[in-house]
């Protein structure tokens, strides 16, 4: 295809002129910046929070990931600092090393669990479920190329 | 630039104060943005939505846009970047659920073109756009419309630069039929 054919196709699509909007969308614009407008703050997007509220949450968003790592990393078992250094750690965060028993009973008891079940049965309700998934997601699909995309050709057809 | 005259709206109670303004604002800018997002959507429906989110982006940020004299380049980039970031977000769930085997024939119209009114034309070709599959018309838009050059076509879709030129000539050819119908010279090359 030639220089002079894609300067022609070029001049031809730019003389077609712009789309009329559809009349409905000044209105679905407005309505919805009214129905944003109405919401309390702390549904709005982050941006558009107070500022004292968006620094309280920035400063209890890193507090809680800085009191989570502290708690989960250093000290946990196999950690750079289990033992004498959770111990010690333990006398100015007393929380902590009950955190991390809770962790401990709760993975003992997984474990427990886990045990418990023949393994026989773990792969079976697995390969059940990847089947099952399979089977609905390739259902989904086959409804909707024979429902939705022949309707969709048919009234492409018509117009 | 077009503009909606004929369109009304209720202005509620609870509108905030600028909103005559940046009423004014959209109709002024309205066509180009629903334009811009029904050519590359392929779909009006979408196109629709998507100049909502486009216009809702401008009252955010409306203090800056008011008296930009760039507001319409803002509006169509913001209206370009969010219609990629439609088709890209559903690229790979189109492609399971609706690959097609073959591409839509481009419908050309039996009697003359040159008997047919600007309107009609206009139709023609807006209707072979949107027949075209999307990897042939997006580039096709962004590169004839948008004024994108092949390379950055290439870095925003994430795709090879000889891919490009690919598609866009093979939209070209899919395009051919009804551009041919209007009497372009060249056309039959």
């Amino acid at each position: 295809m030639s220089d002079a054919l894609e300067t022609e196709v070029s001049r031809a699509l730019r003389e077609v002129p712009l789309r009329r909007a559809p009349s409905s969308l000044e209105s679905r614009v407005i309505a919805e910046i009214i129905r944003r407008e109405a919401l309390p703050w702390w549904r709005q997007s982050f941006t558009r929070w107070p500022r004292p509220a968006r620094a309280v949450f920035a400063v209890a968003c890193g507090s809680l990931a800085a009191a989570l790592l502290m708690a989960s990393w250093p000290f946990a078992p196999g950690g750079a600092l289990a033992g004498a250094g959770a111990r010690s750690a333990g006398l100015w965060l007393p929380w902590a090393r009950s955190a991390l028993t809770l962790v401990d009973v709760a993975r003992e008891l997984d474990a427990a669990l886990v045990r418990a079940i023949p393994l026989d049965w773990l792969y079976g309700v697995l390969a059940a479920g990847t089947l099952l998934y399979a089977a609905l997601f390739g259902l989904g699909a086959a409804a909707y190329r024979t429902l939705y995309l022949n309707l969709s050709s048919a009234g492409d057809s018509r117009s | 630039m077009g503009s909606n005259e004929h369109t009304t709206v209720q202005t509620p109670s609870t509108e905030p104060s600028s909103s005559s303004e940046f009423t004014t604002f959209m109709r002024a800018y309205q066509d180009m943005v629903f334009s811009t997002a029904a050519r590359l959507a392929g779909n009006d429906v979408q196109a629709q939505d998507i100049a909502q989110d486009v216009f809702i982006k401008a009252y955010e940020n409306f203090e800056h846009l008011r008296m930009s004299p760039a507001a319409g380049g803002w509006l169509k980039t913001v209206a370009t970047n969010l219609s990629l970031n439609y088709l890209t977000r559903y690229r790979k769930r189109w492609r399971f659920f609706s690959e097609q085997s073959s591409v839509p024939e481009v419908p050309v119209p039996d009697e003359s073109v040159e008997d047919l009114g600007a309107n009609e034309r206009r139709a023609l070709i807006e209707e072979a756009l949107r027949r075209l599959p999307p990897q042939q018309r997006v580039p096709l838009v962004l590169y004839h419309f948008e004024d994108y050059s092949y390379q950055q076509i290439a870095q925003r879709l994430e795709v090879s630069l000889a891919k490009v030129k690919t598609d866009i000539a093979r939209g070209r050819a899919a395009l051919l039929p009804v551009l041919k119908s209007q009497g372009i010279e060249g056309a039959g090359e």
